[in-house]
Parts: C-alpha cells; structure tokens; sequence
C-alpha cells in the first residue's frame, strides 16, 4: 500500500447506552478506494459522518496525512462528501451549487468559473450549468453533487450511499463513472454502501462492517474468496454452509454427512471431535467430479430450476443442503429431483468459518 | 356529477356572498358622502387627510422593524430548534402561541412597570424609546404567525443534510443561514411578514395605551367621528390586507423548487 494518507485510531461511539461503533481502525492509503460496506445499523455511516467531522467520536482519533482533524470542524477539514439524497441547494443553479464551496473560500470570481467549467465537463455535463436542481434527473443530481464536493479540490472524499436513491441501470453507470473520474484525479475515497455488487465492482479495498466493528478488511477479491468471519461469507455473496465434525485437524480430515472428506491443509488450534463449519461458493461446486475437483460428497437431488442457459441445482448432504449453478448443455437432459448425485469441489475452495 | 358540481358552486355562491355581500355594502355606503350620486369623495377626503398620510406612513415603518426584528429572532430560532433541538419543539409553541391567548394590554401594563419614567430603565420617557418598545410589542404579537409560517417553511426542506452539506463545504453558520436556510424558507418568511403587517397596521391597543401616531388609534378616531370616511377606511384596509394576500401568492410562483424529498 502506497503511504498511509488517512488514518482510524481506536475509533468507538456510543449514543447513551448503544454503543454504535467499536474499536474501529484502519489505514487508507493515498489515493485508494475505500468500500465500507455491511447492513443497515452496522456503523458505517456513523463513521463515515466520524471522519467528516459531524459526530464525534467517543474514544479514539482520525488523522488526515498525519495531522489529527479529531476535534476539528467539518468545514475545517477539507473534505468533500456526497449525499445519499442529493442535498443539492433549491434557490442556486447547478454551476452556484458546484462554485459554492469555491466562493466560501474566497475564490475569486473569473477562476471560480473555469473551475466550475472543468467540473461541468469532468461529469459531462457542460451544457446544464444554468439549470435548477428540480431540473435534473437522479442521476444528474447526484452528478452535479459530485462535482460540487471535487471543485474545491479536496483532500479527501466520502460519499454516503450516493447511488441507493437511483435505479438500477443508473447507479451501474454512474458507479464506473464515479470510479473512473476517482482515478484520474487519484482523490482518497471513502464510500458508504449497503450493496455488495457496488463494492466489490469499484474497490481498492473493502471494509466489511458488522454490528460496529470492521469483521475484515481487504480487497474485493480476498473478501469474497477468504472470508474470515461467518458473517462476511455470508453477507458477501452467496454460500453454502455445511456442519461437520473434526477428524484429524493436522490433515484437514473432515466428517460431513457420515463422509469424510480431505481439505488437505492444517486446521490450526482446532481439536478432534469438535464441531466446524463449512462453506462453498456456488461456482465452486459441480455435478460430478473433474480433474480440479476430487473432492466428493454423496447426496440427493431436492430441487431443479431449469433458467435457460443456467439450470440452478440443489443437492441434500445429510441434513444440509448445496446449491450450486451450471450451464444448459442442449445434448444432456437435466439432473432429475429425487435422483442420487455427487457434488464436487476443489478441497482448497472448502472456507472453514469461523465465529 | 352534474347535480355535484351545481351544489358544490351553490355552496361557493352562499360563502362568497357571506363576505363579499357586507364589503359591497361598505363600498356603496362610503360611495354616498355626496348628495343624489355615487363618488369618491369620502376616499378622496381619506387619502387628502393629513393624519392619514402621517398615521399610515409610522404603522407601515413599524412593520418593517416588525418583520425585520421577527425574522432576525425567528428565522434562527425556528432553524435551530428543526436542526439540534427538536425536542423542545413543544415547548416553543406554546410560547409562540402565548400572544394569543394573552391580551395586548397585559403588555402595555408591564411596559409602564418595567420601562416607566419612574423605573431603572426608563425607556418609556423618550419618544425613541416608546417606538422601540411599541416595535418590539408589535413583535410578540405577531409571533404566533410569524413562528408557524418559518416553521412551516423549514419543514419543506432537508434542514439537516443541507446544513451539513454546506458546513462540508467549508461554510459558517451565517454563510448557512444567509445563502442556503433563509432563501429557501423566503417564501413563508414573507407569508410571515405580510401577516406581521396587516397586524401592525390594524393593531390598537398597544398603539392607543403608548400613545403612538399609529394607523390603528386613527382608524377608531375616525370611526367615532365620522360617518362616511370610516366605511371608505374600511374598503381600504381591506384593499391593503388582500393586496398582501395576493402579493405571497405570486411570490410563491417564484419559490425554490425542490427535487428531493425533505426529511
């Protein structure tokens, strides 16, 4: 990671007896792309409004490249933000709205202009300058909120949930372009979300909240395929969890169902006899073993959903149950409900979960 | 449908008439001053009238101090209370309403216990002095609509996340209040204000007991006195309230319109 640009020390907030936000650290890295991404109530919007300076923090602090911005005043710590609803202000224009930062710092009025003229242009729309905010789509709006928050040029960046207003089509948009434009002016972002497509598509890196602490901290891809908490791997995609029971930890020996099988790899702390669980991607899993995955369980077929180019299986393993995807092939007839099957999976790809 | 829209006008006719029938009467006795024909003589004798001219002239400078001194008081209050204090909400309306309920003259009495000639703080022994005090009367007379109508007004706005998004763009409270609340609420402030001035122009008691130049004590003047120039007077204040009246309607054409939903 490049130098350490924004750092969260030992963060905790409380609201009377509900504490809200526990022990929170982290260090972003100049120019990263932050996620902080969990479900509605699990802080991440409270530490969000922490780092902007609208809550402040009962234990701990924030350092904005090395200097502590903790007890400092929202419009003190040049920061942009975006809003979940816009806030775009009714009586100004979009260009007074994307100057207004600049005239409150004393801009003087011809650089003003041609700042907002490149701000115009960076969200491309450079013919809606004298239009109203009731004049705008969604996605216009949040657009001009965007380049309101980036005129005066801001240390850092946070946007709260700024896409959750719009449909569907939109915010896939106007996320990439969000990223992209993020990019070129290599600007520190923090952005808020509850939706995981949204994180993982746009990230450098992902925070993963629950209940008020960060669960794991780490890049799209090792977030989805490592994930280290019970709660991540199941927030974070979809997955299948399977009860068994320890063998031999050193060998990675596993009772599923009444079958044993090998994850190959050692189990750590974990003793003989004790209970674990066990999960799978869908796409990790297929009917029937290949070459990549000797891994084999015995089961029988529950469920079978015929989607056009992808017939979507569910396996019963003892009292679980796997769900896995595969691809319409014309020449071969879908697996049958009540029809014994094998599932297979590439002992590597099995997370033990933890707590 | 037919039958409904015919007892639905009928109703609006029977209203109508309800007020538009007296102030007709009023108007077309003001209209008799001369002998045998209809004119404008007894408004002609208003306008001309110097106390007229002099009484009009101070009530509509004490509304302006009126409204400028409520907005100043309220606007900040009413945006505060809606951003940092909404639970004491409550308790601000029923003080907001308390000069409702609570006669004029109870004010006077206590101006002439605290401010009196006599008193630590003289105010009343100077001509300067009683207007203050007569504007600042004014004032918590007109607090009630005053208080209501920025109220309203802020409810049709996201105070919280404008705020917030102006102080994150570097803004102080005066730069918030001045350039993002207050033109934003300017509409109900001026609601407000219009109804500040047709209280002010109206009020007599306050004007009467602090023996102010005032539109109000001239107005019973000249209906104790007079028989055809109370009646024009009338049709005046009247034209003057439903000016105003018109006036906050095609002012509201022109009211910050909002895209987003409030909070």
């Amino acid at each position: 990671m490049t130098d350490t640009f924004l750092s969260i020390r030992g963060v905790k907030k409380s609201f009377g007896p509900t504490t809200v936000v526990r022990d929170f650290n982290l260090d972003v890295g100049r120019g990263e792309f932050i996620s902080f991404l969990g479900p509605s109530g699990c802080g991440k919007t409270t530490m969000l409004r922490i780092v902007a300076g609208f809550e402040e923090p009962s234990e701990g602090s924030i350092l904005v490249d090395g200097k502590d911005v903790t007890r400092l005043k929202p419009n003190q710590r040049q920061i942009g933000m975006v809003f979940q609803a816009y806030a775009l202000f009714p009586n100004l224009t979009v260009s007074q709205n994307i100057a207004f930062g600049l005239r409150v710092a004393g801009t003087p009025k011809a650089q003003a202009a041609a700042r907002v003229q490149e701000m115009l242009v960076l969200i491309g729309l450079p013919q809606l300058g004298d239009r109203y905010p009731y004049q705008l789509s969604g996605g216009q709006q949040q657009r001009v909120a965007l380049a309101r928050a980036l005129a005066p040029k801001p240390r850092l960046l946070l946007l709260d949930e700024p896409l959750s207003a719009l449909d569907a089509k939109v915010r896939v948009s106007l996320r990439e372009e969000i990223r992209s434009i993020q990019k070129e002016l290599g600007i520190t972002t923090i952005f808020v979300t509850h939706d995981q497509e949204e994180a993982l598509s746009i990230s450098d890196r992902i925070v993963v909240m629950n209940n008020g602490r960060a669960d794991q901290v780490g890049t799209p891809f090792e977030i989805y395929n490592r994930p280290t908490t019970r709660f991540v791997a199941n927030f974070v995609g979809t997955l299948n969890v399977l009860e068994g029971r320890i063998v031999d930890p050193q060998t990675g020996s596993v009772q599923v169902a009444g079958q044993n099988i090998r994850l190959g790899r050692d189990l750590g702390p974990k003793r003989s006899g004790e209970a674990v669980s066990l999960a799978l991607r869908p796409e990790a899993v297929s009917l029937g073993r290949t070459a990549e995955r000797n891994g084999t369980l015995q089961g029988t077929i529950s469920d079978v959903h015929f989607l056009g180019s992808v017939i979507r299986v569910r396996t019963k393993i003892g009292t679980g149950t796997v769900s896995l995807d595969t691809f319409n092939d014309p020449a071969v007839p879908p697996p049958s409900s009540g029809a014994p099957a094998e599932i297979a999976f590439a002992p590597r790809d099995l997370m033990v979960l933890g707590d | 449908m037919k039958s409904g829209k015919f007892w639905a006008w009928l109703t609006f006719g029977l209203g109508a008439a309800y007020f538009i029938v007296p102030l007709l009467a009023t108007l077309e006795f003001a209209m008799r001053m001369r002998r045998g024909t209809y004119s404008f003589d007894a408004f002609a004798v208003v306008f001309g009238d110097p106390r007229f001219q002099q009484t009009f002239g101070y009530s509509v400078t004490a509304a302006i101090f009126t409204i400028l001194l409520g907005v100043l008081i309220v606007v900040p209050t009413a945006y505060w209370i809606r951003l940092r204090m909404p639970h004491i909400r409550p308790i601000i309306e029923f003080i907001t309403l308390l000069p409702l309920v609570i006669p004029a003259i109870v004010i006077v009495f206590g101006y002439i216990r605290m401010y009196g000639s006599n008193s630590a703080l003289p105010f009343l022994g100077s001509t300067r002095g009683t207007d203050a005090l007569l504007v600042i009367g004014y004032t918590v007379l007109a607090l009630p609509y005053m208080y209501r109508a920025v109220d309203t007004g802020l409810r049709t706005i996201d105070v919280r996340t404008l705020t917030e998004a102006a102080q994150i763009l570097g803004a102080g409270w005066v730069t918030i209040i001045g350039r993002i609340i207050l033109p934003n609420v300017l509409i109900a402030v001026l609601s407000g204000a219009f109804l500040t001035f047709a209280i002010v122009i109206g009020e007599f008691t306050l004007a009467s007991l602090l023996n102010r130049p005032a539109f109000g004590p001239y107005l019973q003047n000249i209906g104790a006195n007079r028989a055809y120039e109370p009646a024009a007077l009338a049709v005046i204040t009247f034209a003057i309230t439903w000016g105003c009246m018109s006036v906050i309607q095609m002012l509201a054409r022109f009211a910050p319109k909002s895209a987003n939903r409030p909070n």
